[in-house]
């Protein structure tokens, strides 16, 4: 028996094309065909603004008039689904009715895996690389200097940093993430495992926070205030406890005398890291309160770029993509830094706007301490959606 | 127990939307009352059956099993006509 598969003369808008038109904020209406508990967990984002509307595709089988008059009338249509063939089958269905439709190539699956690689910084001394997986708001840095090369908090697909590496004519040296993550599973073991480059983390964060269980991956433990040459790049480790145990925040100086924050889950450009991920909120708040009061700033000048590991929203990013900010606009724009004037008052802004935690956190803190070997389709489903690491804004 | 059925469609390889698209087709030919056992490979089809059914007119879901043959995974969907 032999299945027709969908015939479509609908085109294919490819993931990287849409998120360039995300970024410019010029996307087509976004008609996701997915049914809703799907679509509910997790949808494509953009700048604010943005118009998806969720219209199954077996609403245009029931009835195709009526699920095509939920489109708003005279504008571009991109048609999402899960893979690709029922986006192509609505494209289609549209197109005959004079509507300019295409179809996203690899559907909602090939956008949540989708690598975004960019300049931070290019100068003679080297280049300070982004590495961002956009649907799930989190960022990644390769610094690659006089043909060495260190990459913080690598995301858990591992060939982009090759490839990265590779384009920068540098060779992999150090491999660091600022803390054992609970949002996705970091591609550093396996880098370390690939490359022989030493994997860096503190080894407060080597202990799973519930489970209170040791790691069992290889990896090399970061102190406080120790100091790594990429070559003619200096990186410092900053502890900074609070969000986890171990965090540490690296500030990069370079021979220019820029600086570079690579704060992880510390400071976002409009929230900061939430200190609950690891089941102790009320008791690491304090930690949290300290780190951003006292460890930090001596470190920070107004004209350092901050770094973060997340986005919220995609209008964290610059017309370029890059998800940075000196340290003197984020002091002034991100609002939730107003409630450090006492730690009694930072505690009640912060325990009393924590966001929903994802339950699936604290499994993919196991993986990433080695305790649980997930495959690849449990992977895939536990890092499904955009990261929750942020204090709700 | 598997629920009896008047009629089997096998949707296996097929993907999105092809066995919702064939499963419709085949129930409106089917008497009122009948039921059809769907065969697919597809494991989107268990949620995207769900959804359907409350959006379909005369569309009843019975019943949905996981089979396996051959080490393949197997969604069988009873979808019975009531109007």
């Amino acid at each position: 028996m032999t299945l027709a598969e969908v015939q479509t003369s609908a085109p294919a808008l490819s993931a990287i094309a849409l998120y360039q038109s995300l970024l410019r904020h010029d996307a087509p209406f976004i008609l996701d065909v997915r049914n809703p508990d799907d679509f509910a967990r997790w949808r494509i984002e953009g700048r604010a603004g943005l118009v998806v509307e969720n219209v199954p595709y077996y609403d245009f089988i029931e009835d195709e008039e009526a699920a095509t008059a939920r489109i708003p009338a005279g504008r571009a249509v991109l048609v999402v689904c899960a893979k690709e063939g029922s986006s192509q089958y609505v494209a289609e269905l549209l197109r005959e009715r004079g509507i300019e439709a295409s179809y996203l190539e690899g559907g909602i699956l090939s956008w949540g895996n989708l690598y975004d690689r960019r300049d931070i910084v290019r100068a003679p001394w080297g280049r300070i690389i982004q590495i961002a997986r956009p649907a799930r708001g989190d960022v990644s840095f390769v610094i690659a200097s006089d043909g060495a090369a260190a990459v913080i908090d690598p995301l858990r697909h591992t060939a982009p940093y090759r490839v990265a590496m590779a384009e920068a004519g540098a060779r992999l040296t150090h491999i660091f993430d600022t803390h054992v993550h609970a949002d996705h599973i970091s591609g550093g073991p396996a880098l370390s495992h690939e490359s022989g480059a030493p994997y860096f983390v503190h080894p407060y964060d080597a202990i799973h926070p519930i489970d209170m269980l040791p790691a069992t991956i290889a990896y090399t433990p970061l102190d406080d205030g120790q100091v790594f040459r990429i070559g003619q790049v200096e990186l410092r480790a900053i502890w900074y406890p609070g969000h986890t145990l171990g965090q540490v925040n690296f500030l990069a100086v370079a021979p220019d005398g820029s600086r570079y924050l690579f704060t992880g889950d510390g400071i976002f450009l409009r929230s900061f890291g939430r200190p609950d991920l690891g089941g102790k909120g009320e008791a690491w708040t304090p930690l949290l309160y300290e780190s951003m009061t006292r460890r930090l700033p001596p470190h920070l000048t107004d004209e350092t770029v901050i770094l973060p590991a997340h986005f919220s929203t995609l209008d964290e990013a610059d017309a370029a993509g890059r998800v940075g900010a000196t340290w003197g606009v984020v002091r002034r724009n991100n609002e939730s830094l107003a409630h450090l004037a006492s730690a009694e008052a930072f505690s009640t802004f912060v325990l009393g706007n924590l966001p929903e935690f994802p339950p699936q956190y604290v499994e993919i803190k196991r993986v990433n301490i080695g305790l649980r070997n997930p495959t690849e389709a449990e992977a895939e489903e536990l890092e499904l959606g955009k990261n929750v690491c942020a204090l709700a804004q | 127990m598997e629920p009896t059925y008047h009629q089997t469609l096998d949707v296996k390889g097929a993907k999105c939307p092809m066995p919702l698209v064939k499963s419709r087709k085949a129930i409106g030919e089917l008497p009122v009352g009948h039921i059809l056992r769907v065969i697919a490979t597809d494991r989107g089809s268990v949620a995207d059956f769900q959804g359907w059914v409350k959006a379909a007119k005369n569309v009843e879901l019975v019943a949905q099993e996981t089979t396996a043959e051959s080490g393949q995974e197997l969604y069988v969907h009873y979808l019975r006509r009531t109007a």
